[in-house]
């Protein structure tokens, strides 16, 4: 008995580090890096506005939170995708959205914004990208949610569809005091 | 004899290009470049290094090196300047801290847990 436990044991161990692996393969969202920016203050910005009456945007300009601030691009596949969703998320539940256009053409965004719809109370033109350097952004869209003290308290990495919106962000914002 | 001289011509200008992209004082300076970008992972290509991946962020973060080491920061700051914004993974070599103690310290208790095993069994016979 005793013998047949040594015995075991390797394959024991080679089975439960093989079903780590097997699980880290299909199963964990290695796409989805967390930003080592939550909890901290929103870096400040500078920005051209795009479609405004306003010269520039800055962290300065955002209302007090919780809001939504998405960096996006109109060459953006999955930007386009969720374009419809951000609509609706400012008209049905009244979330203040904000956005960055990241290395982006004005003339394209103001066609985009005519054609569509504009759900960005302002939007910031980052022509090469620094701004979004600075929140450690690495594809577009990313959503960041902020809270009513300017801090960053979550980031979507991806479009937002019905499903990102209804089990995350929604109950996320409304636990940071969105009213309803 | 032309085709030689234009070939020559064509090594001559394409060597020059080649040095163009991210200009240095001096080779150790671009070596220098060369090592530290070869650290860092292209987060958007996960297993590709800066220095390889022709993504656009890559390219970007390769500018904003070349322009920080131009500036005189160690490669300390830089590091630290990417690792706030993009975290710990976009370093190949993790730094030793509390994040990634166990990571670390790991590989080490397990070969002191065998070594441990194996000498109470001899101890034993």
């Amino acid at each position: 008995m005793h013998k047949k436990i040594i015995y075991l044991t390797p394959f024991a161990i080679l089975f439960l580090l093989l079903a780590l692996l097997a699980y880290e393969l299909f199963y964990s969202d290695y796409k989805n890096l967390e930003s080592p920016l939550i909890g901290k203050p929103l870096p400040p910005f500078h920005l051209e506005t795009i479609f405004s009456e306003k010269k520039i945007f800055s962290e300065k300009d955002l209302v007090k939170g919780p809001l939504l601030l998405t960096v996006w691009a109109t060459w953006c596949y999955s930007c386009e995708l969720e374009h419809d969703m951000l609509m609706k998320i400012r008209d049905q539940y009244h979330v203040p959205i904000y956005s960055i256009l990241y290395k982006d053409d004005v003339n394209k965004v103001k066609v985009w914004l005519l054609n569509k719809g504009n759900p960005f109370i302002l939007s910031g033109n980052d022509k090469n990208g620094d701004t979004a350097m600075d929140l450690g952004v690495y594809g577009t869209p990313e959503t960041f949610v902020i809270n009513a003290q300017q801090k960053i308290i979550y980031r979507h990495v991806g479009m937002i569809d019905q499903t990102v919106w209804e089990k995350t962000l929604y109950p996320l914002l409304q636990k940071n005091g969105l009213s309803a | 004899m032309r085709t030689w001289v234009g070939f020559l011509l064509l090594i001559w200008f394409s060597n020059i290009w080649a040095q163009d992209i991210y200009p240095f004082a001096s080779n150790q300076d671009a070596k220098h470049f060369t090592a530290l970008t070869q650290e860092v992972r292209c987060v958007v290509c996960q297993n590709q290094t800066i220095a390889d991946s022709n993504a656009p962020l890559a390219l970007d973060l390769r500018k904003k090196i070349h322009a920080m080491l131009l500036a005189n920061k160690t490669d300390a700051e830089i590091k630290s300047y990417l690792v706030e914004r993009y975290g710990e993974f976009i370093l190949f070599q993790p730094a030793f801290n509390k994040l990634t103690l166990i990571l670390w310290l790991f590989p080490f208790l397990a070969i002191g847990i065998i070594i441990l095993y194996f000498s109470a069994k001899l101890t034993k016979r």
